[in-house]
């Protein structure tokens, strides 16, 4: 793969973070007032797609999201 | 809004300074809201303020790491808000032991992903090559339009638990390998057709080149697997409750 295996490319890590700022952490149930529905999610070519394109999906019609 | 709970069990002038240095989202300051030994880091703002969209999740995000670096916490998600400060005094008391003990659990370390991908179906295959059973099964029933569907569904249902035993296998060896750096481990199989291990690690701070070595070594066992560690990033993942 990569001579540097921890993965600096920009677009994966803006991916992770998103993913984990957005649908993990700790929850404040009946308080998160934020609509994600606008969020712009990069799309890594044909090798990759995260979940949080999903995740998305699912915050935006309300349903709570299943932890790992 | 809340960013992050973080354990000041010393020192909390040091948490203050750092908090009026920082600004938080829309430019508004941050501070401290303490119930003993655990204090939340929030900020003031007006919900018709709270805009959703990458760039303010990211700087978001970005507060959450700077406060990481010199503290314990356990990172909130985006878009958290209360009340006043009274709510989460409130809030603090009625949670406070399930937060101390999975701050307790979090403390100096870091969390790193693994996600691994490959083409899946050309890895079934592969194995479907190297497997005589799976091959054999086409040919068990035959003679109806019927059995030849059962025939099929049979097949891709046996080059289906072929693949999920490969990635088992996979786990379990990495997993093996990772021993002696005492990590907590969540791990998913088969997150998407292409994703087929998607795993958080929990380790110790001064473990991250071990950690890193641990992947290196294990990519160069399995060349045609693509291996994406990404990290450190403050706990996500491993917060064990939810506020009541």
């Amino acid at each position: 793969m990569h001579d540097n295996i921890i993965d600096r490319s920009k677009d994966i890590t803006i991916l992770e973070l998103l993913d984990r700022v957005l649908t993990k952490g700790v929850i404040l149930t009946g308080d998160i007032v934020i609509s994600v529905a606008d969020i712009d999610l990069v799309y890594l070519g044909v090798k990759l797609m995260l979940c949080s394109v999903e995740t998305m999906e699912q915050l935006k019609m309300g349903n709570p999201v299943p932890k790992k | 809004m809340i960013y992050a709970i973080l354990s000041v069990k010393k020192n909390p002038g040091k948490l203050n300074a750092l908090l009026a240095g920082i600004k938080g989202l829309s430019g508004v300051g941050l501070y401290a809201v303490s119930v003993n030994k655990i204090t939340l880091a929030v900020c003031d703002m007006n919900k018709a303020e709270i805009i959703a969209d990458k760039s303010c999740a990211i700087e978001y995000a970005g507060i959450i790491e700077t406060l990481a670096q010199q503290f314990t916490l356990l990172p909130v998600q985006y878009g958290s808000v209360m009340e006043s400060t009274d709510t989460i005094k409130k809030m603090l008391e009625r949670n406070y032991a399930e937060i101390q003990q999975n701050l307790l659990k979090v403390e100096n370390k870091f969390e790193f992903g693994l996600k691994v991908f490959c083409d899946s179906e050309k890895l079934m295959t592969e194995l479907e090559d190297a497997n005589e059973t799976v091959q054999k099964s086409g040919s068990e029933i035959k003679n109806s339009v019927f059995r030849e569907y059962v025939n099929q569904k049979l097949k891709e249902h046996r080059r289906e638990e072929m693949l999920l035993s490969y990635v088992d296998s996979i786990i379990a060896e990495f997993t093996r390998l990772l021993t002696h750096l005492n990590t907590i481990n969540k791990i998913k199989k088969m997150a998407s057709a292409k994703n087929i291990i998607d795993a958080v690690f929990l380790l110790k701070k001064n473990k991250k080149d071990e950690m890193v070595q641990a992947v290196k070594d294990f990519q160069s066992k399995y060349p045609r697997l693509n291996f994406i560690l990404t990290g450190p990033w403050p706990p996500y993942n491993f917060v064990d409750f939810t506020l009541k």
